[in-house]
């Protein structure tokens, strides 16, 4: 589902990753784990496109992205299979929780207005979020936007969900609720890359961790080698 | 000459001018267009007033003055009807050929309008009279030869004017000329004691004596001119049909009684006669009445308004969000022609865009109503301002909206359409308000391309009746009635996109 080899990219002189290889990622969770400024979050954005690269190449659900600027329809073909969640959430202020939702599959997908809604309700439920489908994002605490935000990227219905460092905006308190969210999915078997610093929650819900130092893979292997 | 125009003539408009002089339209079969039209339409100013054009005191819906009934005589002789075409003093040959056959309005004959257009043997004779307090120091003409009791003697004259002209080259005497743009600004600067004396054509003076009844002339009027219609160089044959009607009401006397019935001569005796022993000037009328009676008139023109202004800013808004969006997203080949669209109309004055689209378009075969002119110069100027408000507006949307958008799959447009775009318009909406109410009382520069809106008519209004304050409160107070139910309505407007759901 995942491969990416020897992918190498800098920022001026900056090598911000040097050629980084996973191979092990075909399915199941993938951590990335390292810390701060090692290139973890960079290296999630290159999988779906929000950032580009020098050397090597990778491959998502079935897209190859090369070096180089990326050509805009592949990016949108491959973004249609590879969700992502942000920190920040980045939900859509002037629309409510269920038009956030239905955005996608109505612009992207064309899906019809009704269809959508069922949909992105459900997806809300799951989430458990429903009752809040016509409220506005900035009236949700960050816990619930974060589930919105999981929510929005699931109504694509992608083979992939990318997640950048899920919790680190949120009070400890609302934690909880989100990572509950990304491990009932990984147990449904949702493919998923995750870049934390959450070390308990790597253990619980990563198959694959991969380690980064300055741009390098300083290890990788199955979690429960890795994290023991 | 007459009139007065609401700004002095620009540098640009002379350019203007320059760039359409001699470039008229038409062929010789120019008279025989008047005919099958059955019009001969004839350009002048009302703001000029009397006697020559100027709104009756008993229905200021109807145009007055000798002027008219001259322009009416003429073209019966033509065999057609006669048809007013308003248009700014200063500018009124630039409607030769365009909107307009010919202009009479006070023109005089001088050597360069010989040059550059066709000029009509002379319907009018003038003379320049001067004008002073009447407790004041200048009694004599003669007396401007010497210095005045506090150094030169200023004198008012209307700019562009025989009368300036002819003040200006007379280096014997001992005045500095000062030029407004009013036709009775002069006086007004007079009665104040501001200037010590006023020069204009004695026509003029005498049909506005009873305004300024504290003013008197000083002397015997010291030089003068000719009126004369002017037509555009390729149109002879109009101009030879002009010539040989008002040789026929000179030579018949109807144009003697025309001026009769106006009394050009006998005021001017009048006048003399009460110079000589003061009879008070006439009441004016209660300021109920002249509301009640221009009301009417100003609503009206209000109207002109509200119509330019709404249609023109919904159009520079979507122009300028697609230049503003163009700009930060488009091909970057159109990148740098956007700049170019936004500096160039940013950076030139609203007016002479106005004129470059009603008078230089119909050179490449673009004729443009004035009104549909103004809109269209109005939106192109506001667009470019609303493109940067926009430019702003979409660069204040945090990246993250962006990234968010596209990761989902959207397209870059369909991410700017539904995502980037509709916070960016909640971020502009003060500014864009204010351009509007901007916008709203820019309007006023159109009246340069012959559109009659409320600032127009109030000018108009103003000289015709005198009541220049009266007159300037009921205007202020329809432009207020006006641009602040539209302040509310998008403060309202703004609550609503901050609450409310819109998609």
């Amino acid at each position: 589902m995942i491969a990416i080899d020897s992918l190498s990219k800098s920022r001026g002189s900056l090598r911000v990753l040097h050629e980084v290889s996973l191979a092990g990622a075909e399915g199941g969770v993938t951590a990335l784990v390292g810390a701060s400024g090692s290139g973890k979050t960079t290296l999630l954005r290159c999988l779906n496109g929000l950032e580009t690269f020098d050397a090597g190449g990778l491959t998502v659900a079935g897209h190859r992205l090369e070096p180089g600027p990326h050509v805009p329809a592949t990016l949108e073909r491959l973004r249609r299979d590879v969700g992502m969640v942000f920190q920040q959430f980045n939900l859509f202020p002037h629309l409510s929780v269920i038009d956030n939702v239905t955005l996608a599959p109505r612009t992207v997908l064309r899906m019809a207005a009704e269809e959508a809604r069922m949909v992105g309700l459900a997806l809300l439920e799951r989430v458990g979020l429903a009752s809040f489908a016509a409220a506005r994002p900035a009236t949700l605490s960050g816990g619930q936007q974060q589930r919105v935000a999981i929510a929005r990227a699931l109504a694509m219905q992608p083979r992939v969900m990318l997640f950048d460092e899920p919790t680190s905006a949120l009070d400890p308190t609302m934690t909880a609720e989100v990572l509950d969210v990304i491990i009932d999915l990984a147990r449904e078997g949702q493919t998923m890359v995750v870049v934390t610093h959450d070390h308990a929650f790597a253990k619980r819900a990563a198959t694959w961790v991969v380690e980064l130092a300055a741009g390098r893979v300083a290890r990788q292997g199955p979690a429960a080698e890795i994290l023991s | 000459m007459i009139t007065t125009s609401p700004r002095p003539v620009a540098p640009w408009g002379v350019c203007a001018l320059a760039l359409v002089v001699g470039v008229a339209t038409a062929g010789a079969a120019e008279l025989d267009e008047v005919r099958r039209r059955g019009e001969l339409v004839w350009a002048a100013d009302q703001e000029g007033g009397g006697p020559h054009v100027f709104p009756a005191s008993d229905d200021p819906t109807r145009l007055t003055g000798f002027e008219v009934e001259f322009a009416e005589l003429l073209a019966a002789e033509l065999g057609v009807r006669a048809r007013f075409q308003q248009g700014q003093w200063d500018r009124l040959p630039l409607l030769l050929g365009r909107s307009a056959d010919c202009v009479i309005n006070g023109i005089e004959l001088t050597p360069e309008r010989q040059r550059d257009y066709r000029c009509s043997r002379p319907y009018f004779a003038y003379a320049l009279q001067l004008l002073g307090r009447r407790a004041g120091p200048l009694d004599a003409f003669e007396r401007l030869s010497g210095p005045g009791p506090h150094g030169p003697w200023k004198v008012g004259v209307l700019t562009g004017s025989a009368a300036e002209t002819v003040m200006r080259s007379r280096s014997d005497l001992d005045v500095e000329v000062v030029g407004y743009d009013g036709t009775l600004d002069s006086l007004e600067q007079v009665r104040t004691r501001v200037l010590d004396a006023a020069v204009m054509d004695d026509c003029i003076f005498t049909f506005y004596a009873d305004r300024f009844a504290d003013l008197r002339t000083v002397g015997r009027p010291f030089a003068g001119g000719l009126y004369a219609v002017l037509t555009a160089r390729d149109t002879p044959e109009l101009a030879a049909a002009i010539d040989t009607a008002i040789g026929r009401l000179i030579a018949d006397g109807r144009l003697k009684s025309l001026y009769d019935r106006w009394d050009l001569a006998g005021r001017q005796q009048m006048l003399l006669l009460r110079d000589a022993t003061e009879i008070p000037a006439a009441p004016s009328r209660s300021t109920w009445d002249l509301v009640r009676e221009t009301l009417p008139l100003l609503v009206r023109s209000a109207g002109m308004t509200v119509l330019l202004s709404c249609i023109s800013f919904p159009l520079a808004i979507l122009l300028g969000l697609a230049v503003a969006v163009g700009r930060l997203y488009g091909p970057p080949i159109l990148r740098p022609l956007l700049t170019g669209y936004v500096e160039v109309l940013r950076g030139t004055p609203l007016m002479l865009q106005l004129y470059a689209i009603f008078f230089l378009l119909p050179k490449v075969g673009l004729a443009l109503p004035a009104v549909v002119a103004a809109v269209a110069g109005l939106a192109l100027n506001y667009s470019a301002y609303e493109s940067e408000i926009y430019r702003a507006g979409l660069k204040a949307v945090p990246l993250g909206q962006f990234e968010a958008a596209l990761a989902l799959g959207l397209t870059k447009w369909q991410a700017l359409r539904h995502v980037l775009v509709p916070q960016a318009v909640r971020i502009v909406m003060p500014p864009v308000t204010s351009d509007f109410i901007a916008l709203f009382k820019d309007t006023s520069v159109c009246s340069a391309i012959t559109v009659i809106e409320l600032t127009k008519r109030y000018s108009v209004l103003a000289l015709s009746t005198g009541r220049i304050v009266e007159l300037a409160v009921v205007t202020a107070i329809l432009y207020l009635a006006m641009s602040w139910p539209l302040a509310l309505l998008s403060r309202w407007f703004e609550r609503r996109l901050e609450s409310g759901g819109q998609r």
